[in-house]
């Protein structure tokens, strides 16, 4: 390729960047990275293939298990598909309890993924302080839902539980907390030296490739680029409460696409999602939460119907959107295509990474907040090369930048 | 991307139509109200010919550089159908219109042509249609499996529903040797 | 957990978390029994970034074919004495994912499992439960 040689270097799949497996391929020349290739496929699990081996209401069960962190997207936007296929209109006040699950979701995501960047730049104590902050959250998801993570709160047609008048104080009482703590979770993200200097410049994603490699999510809104689709295509109960694109210029007054802006990015969504629960809790109508509540009468619905559908939703992510096509006789669904957020965001990586040095490719990749079990539905290969940098060697390599930094 | 007047769903069928006349098969235009406000979504579905395949993704882009979310695909038997999910108007509040563009392919000759140098984005989801439905892209820069382990079967597609697909899986696969 | 305790191991227990293909709901489960709240790492244990540091191995995931022999490897670098715990059903029976083609069938086929910890995902209690459980047995067996 060049004149000089330029080493192959795989990094992967077990390694510190994630918790998840996924093979990295760069091409370095020194400390600077030539080129990048990305090979998936070590979580394949064959979901869609065993998805048309049940039923509709079984499958919400194993969309759920798609992903941890992104539990409550997956079934809800395989409802919103079958929804979409069948013409379910779905009542008020579960469109609204939707929102509001979803909204408490995004919230864990993103304090989730806060503490994960902290961690990769060496900052261990933000880590233990947003996680800290982020089991309020698993409490009160908790105490509406039943369990912390895999909740099982969604129904085609509907919720499956209600908030009573006597759960909101609970839910006020979390909001305010995060209300108050808001500003030193800002405080500590982007007015400290060392964030800056790590972050500021590096992985940057310009708004003409976001737009070409078809980018969703945050990473794609931190580059300028406004796509949402909570705003733009109303469903749920979104299009009746207040709420619009963000961007990071909201609070800095420019957008420069890199790692920096989207920590701005997540950070500014987190209040937005405090404020969508309190809107949903203000207007919250009276009536049902599900439009047909008996199981088997659903499922008898579901044998009889025809249809194909579409269902998309913001996840804390970026866009997930699930294809389903049922015929009439029988029960179990005929095809069903699942696209995680991920997916969209892998292409993006090779621009963001060409360029940079070694030890930015933790928190460049982290940045993404990238969710390899929901991207794979499988697994990567292995091969031999002399130069193999294992977990410790590469988030120890990242760390010392810091430390080099800070002197 | 010349910006001409922006058009609704009913628009967008139309200007289809007119470029291509006959070969558009069938148009279903989908109408979605949510909300105690009653804000309305249109999901738009177009069933083409595969040989005009190339020319209405061209003509698409002339229009407005879309959104390509994901491509998923049917097995009907003795055809294989694709569907190309596109989103179209993001940026504007409540405006989107979902676009959806099926094509049909004979499992005779399973080829279509590759999308990637209109738009980039498509390249992951066209190699997983590679290996998940047996479809050739024709043109594809980069052909490797994306998702299977390189010793999977070679033949062998997991979505397929004739005696291609994965009917007979022997439960205590790690006792079958490599 | 003074049970049982004896002077072989003069340092608390080191923990390597392996991922064969999960959801990440477990994953995240073992790294929040290490935040405060939890805080596992008052009883000394801590996670470290190498197999040849460790005495506990965490593995999570139905094993995907592609992670079959990573998960060996690893296993094998890990000096003496070793426990293994699995966390969540997924390696236990395969959950939800059981008749999946790309799957090599529970931990147990694998290694020679020690713990089982089962739920989907595990309470972080649980997790700690296990380990304590994999300190009194590996206690036990140095002083035969």
């Amino acid at each position: 390729m060049t004149e000089k040689t330029t080493y192959r270097l795989p990094i992967g799949p077990i390694h510190p960047a994630l918790k998840e497996p996924v093979q990295f391929e760069f091409e370095i020349d020194g400390e600077r990275i030539v080129d990048v290739d990305v090979s998936l496929g070590h979580v394949h699990r064959s979901i869609e293939w065993a998805g048309t081996r049940r039923n509709p209401i079984q499958n919400l069960y194993l969309a759920e298990r798609i992903c941890g962190i992104c539990s409550y997207c997956h079934p809800v936007a395989f409802s919103l598909a079958v929804e979409n296929a069948l013409d379910i209109q779905v009542p008020d006040r579960g469109e609204y309890l939707r929102v509001i699950q979803g909204e408490l979701e995004r919230m864990c995501s993103h304090m989730l993924w806060a503490g994960v960047a902290a961690h990769e730049v060496g900052f261990d104590t933000v880590l233990y302080l947003t996680w800290q902050m982020r089991e309020k959250l698993l409490d009160l998801t908790e105490y509406l839902t039943g369990n912390r993570v895999t909740k099982a709160i969604t129904m085609i047609g509907g919720v499956r539980r209600d908030i009573t008048k006597d759960m909101v104080p609970k839910i006020q009482e979390t909001l305010d907390y995060f209300k108050e703590n808001f500003e030193k979770i800002r405080h500590t993200y982007l007015d400290d030296k060392t964030f800056k200097m790590r972050c500021q410049g590096v992985g940057v994603l310009t708004y003409d490739d976001a737009i070409k490699l078809c980018a969703v999510g945050p990473t794609t809104r931190a580059s300028g680029v406004k796509k949402d689709v909570r705003v733009d295509q109303p469903y749920f109960a979104y299009s009746d409460l207040d709420i619009d694109y963000i961007t990071p210029d909201i609070l800095t007054g420019e957008i420069h696409g890199d790692v920096y802006d989207r920590i701005i990015q997540r950070l500014l969504e987190v209040k937005q999602a405090i404020d969508l629960m309190e809107q949903c809790l203000d207007k919250m109508p009276s009536g049902d939460i599900v439009a047909e509540p008996k199981p088997a009468k659903l499922l008898a619905m579901l044998k009889k119907a025809e249809g194909e559908g579409i269902g998309r939703h913001e996840a804390p992510r970026g866009e997930v959107i699930h294809y389903v096509k049922l015929v009439s006789g029988e029960e179990n669904a005929y095809t069903w295509k699942v696209r995680a957020p991920t997916y969209n965001n892998i292409l993006p990586w090779i621009p963001m990474l060409k360029g940079e040095q070694i030890a930015d490719i933790p928190i460049v990749a982290a940045s993404t907040d990238p969710c390899m079990s929901c991207t794979n539905r499988v697994a990567v290969v292995d091969r031999d090369n002399k130069y193999i940098l294992n977990k410790e060697e590469l988030h120890q390599m990242s760390v010392e930048k810091t430390r080099r930094l800070l002197k | 991307m010349a910006e001409k007047k922006q058009l609704d769903a009913k628009g967008l069928v139309k200007y289809f139509k007119d470029e291509f006349k006959t070969k558009i098969k069938k148009t279903t235009v989908k109408k979605r109200v949510v909300g105690l406000e009653k804000k309305e979504s249109y999901f738009v579905w177009i069933t083409i010919d595969k040989s005009i395949f190339k020319d209405v993704i061209k003509h698409l882009v002339e229009y407005q550089f879309p959104h390509l979310a994901v491509v998923s695909g049917n097995d009907l038997g003795k055809t294989i159908e694709l569907i190309y999910h596109f989103s179209l108007d993001h940026g504007q509040k409540f405006k989107e219109i979902s676009l959806n563009i099926k094509v049909e392919i004979p499992k005779s000759n399973p080829k279509i042509e590759t999308i990637c140098d209109y738009i980039p984005g498509a390249l992951i989801t066209e190699r997983e249609k590679q290996e998940m439905l047996g479809v050739i892209v024709e043109g594809i820069p980069d052909s490797r499996r994306l998702f299977l382990p390189e010793d999977f079967p070679k033949g062998v597609y997991p979505w397929r529903k004739d005696g291609k697909g994965m009917e007979k899986v022997i439960k205590n696969l790690h006792e079958v040797k490599k | 957990m003074a049970k049982g305790l004896s002077k072989s191991f003069k340092k608390a227990l080191w923990v390597y978390h392996c991922n064969s293909g999960s959801c990440n709901g477990c994953d995240i489960e073992i790294i929040a029994a290490l935040c405060p709240r939890y805080d596992v790492e008052r009883f000394g244990i801590k996670l470290v970034g190498s197999p040849r540091h460790a005495d506990v191995l965490l593995v999570t995931g139905p094993v995907t074919r592609q992670m079959k022999d990573k998960v060996l490897r690893i296993y094998e670098q890990m000096p003496d004495p070793k426990a293994v715990i699995c966390v969540g059903n997924c390696g236990n029976t395969g959950d939800v994912f059981f008749e999946g083609y790309n799957l090599v069938g529970p931990i147990d086929n694998i290694l020679p499992v020690d713990v089982h910890v089962i739920g989907c995902p595990p309470r972080p209690e649980a997790i700690i439960n296990a380990v304590a459980k994999v300190w009194v047995k590996l206690e036990t067996l140095e002083a035969k």
